[in-house]
């Protein structure tokens, strides 16, 4: 082609006399110098920008939600079989069983009582039935630590129910006072 | 060589060429290993779990919720990003400019009441970023999450959820979320955590 000729003759150009140069066959030496600096700039742009992601996460299901209309059809769950956990504001933290205030208790975080009490939960229950009540002023870490107690025991069946005024009435005869529930969260 | 005795004349040449191969390898190590930490979205502290599943990359509507109780949305798919605002435009009755799609397919998240959407679009970057976030409005009068989700839902089906709260959001914002998915019938969904090694314990 015409045009390749062209830069055949500009690459290797025929002087008068001289005969044909090719192209040098000595290996060419770059310095690399700033190749390396380029190469830590992207290097360090990516490491400051980016996050090693490390993110996982608890499935949950929830059941159909109910009418509040139809709530006696909801079939409630037999006193004896249930454990109630309700997180408190302020990181605090009381478990139930049944409906009785009798057995209100206080827990923390932290230690293993909660691993303890579900596992006594799960051996002197036939069908054990767990059910989180997170009052609505408390941490979301809260709940996600009862979630996640729960899965890593062998509890087979939990719920998260809405903090409501039979669950104040219980609290507060054991003499936990909190503020009265109101039905419209927002 | 008896010419370079005692010193040497030139300085001495070192071959980088090793050194340029490693730092590239690293290079594409970070961008293959990480993702981009997104700008807009709150600053969010996740809580902990020893959970092992991974959070999904693809098909997910994350709900953000910070701190004050502000509600984001983020969906992972771009190419499902200009339908689903057409979407809510067409429930809500309102015109989006082309030039306003582009820009909201750009965007990872968003948190701003639909009203107010519009002309932040608009705007560019760095204004976006120093606009105060009112986050998207749940409550019972005017309930826009829910709408953005039945929206997300229809354009694309079979996609999963997933709530990303910070540690200290008061439940009760949660709570609005949680019941606005289970009254649209979304009952499976996800809770980000970070992972949880044994020196956090529990």
């Amino acid at each position: 082609m015409k045009e390749f000729d062209e830069f055949e003759e500009f690459a290797n150009p025929i002087g008068e006399g001289r005969r044909k140069r090719t192209v040098s066959r000595e290996s060419v030496f770059t310095d690399m110098n700033a190749m390396v600096d380029l190469a830590f700039l992207l290097l360090t742009f990516f490491m400051l920008t980016t996050t090693m992601t490390k993110p996982n996460v608890i499935e949950l299901v929830m059941p159909v939600p109910s009418d509040e209309d139809r709530a006696e059809d909801v079939q409630p769950v037999k006193e004896s079989r249930a454990l109630t956990i309700v997180p408190f504001p302020n990181d605090e933290l009381y478990i139930f069983r049944g409906l009785s205030a009798e057995n209100v208790r206080e827990l923390s975080y932290d230690s293993g009582e909660l691993k303890a009490e579900l596992e006594d939960f799960m051996a002197v229950t036939d069908e054990p039935m767990v059910i989180v009540k997170p009052h609505p002023d408390s941490n979301y870490r809260n709940l996600v630590d009862i979630i996640d107690e729960i899965n890593q025991s062998a509890v087979r069946r939990y719920a998260i129910d809405d903090f409501r005024e039979p669950d104040r009435a219980i609290l507060a005869e054991a003499g936990i006072e909190s503020s009265a529930v109101k039905n419209e969260v927002e | 060589m008896a010419r370079n005795r005692g010193f040497f004349k030139k300085t001495p040449h070192l071959d980088m060429n090793p050194m340029v191969d490693m730092a590239f390898l690293l290079v594409t190590f970070f961008l293959l290993a990480t993702t981009f930490k997104l700008p807009e979205q709150a600053d969010i502290e996740l809580p902990y779990s020893y959970s092992e599943v991974d959070i999904p990359e693809t098909n997910l509507l994350t709900i953000t919720v910070d701190r004050q109780g502000l509600i984001y949305l983020s969906l992972s798919n771009h190419e499902f990003r200009r339908p689903w605002l057409n979407r809510m435009a067409s429930i809500y009755d309102m015109e989006i400019s082309r030039e306003a799609e582009e820009a909201f397919s750009e965007l990872s998240g968003f948190g701003l009441p639909l009203e107010e959407l519009k002309p932040w679009l608009r705007l560019d970057r760095k204004e976006q970023l120093a606009h105060k976030s009112r986050g998207i409005p749940a409550d019972t009068l005017n309930n826009e999450l829910s709408d953005w989700l039945i929206a997300a839902r229809s354009v694309q089906p079979g996609l999963r959820f997933a709530i990303k709260a910070d540690q200290v959001t008061p439940y009760r914002k949660l709570d609005r979320v949680i019941k606005t998915m289970t009254a649209n019938r979304i009952l499976r969904f996800n809770l980000v955590t970070e992972k949880r090694t044994e020196d956090e314990g529990i």
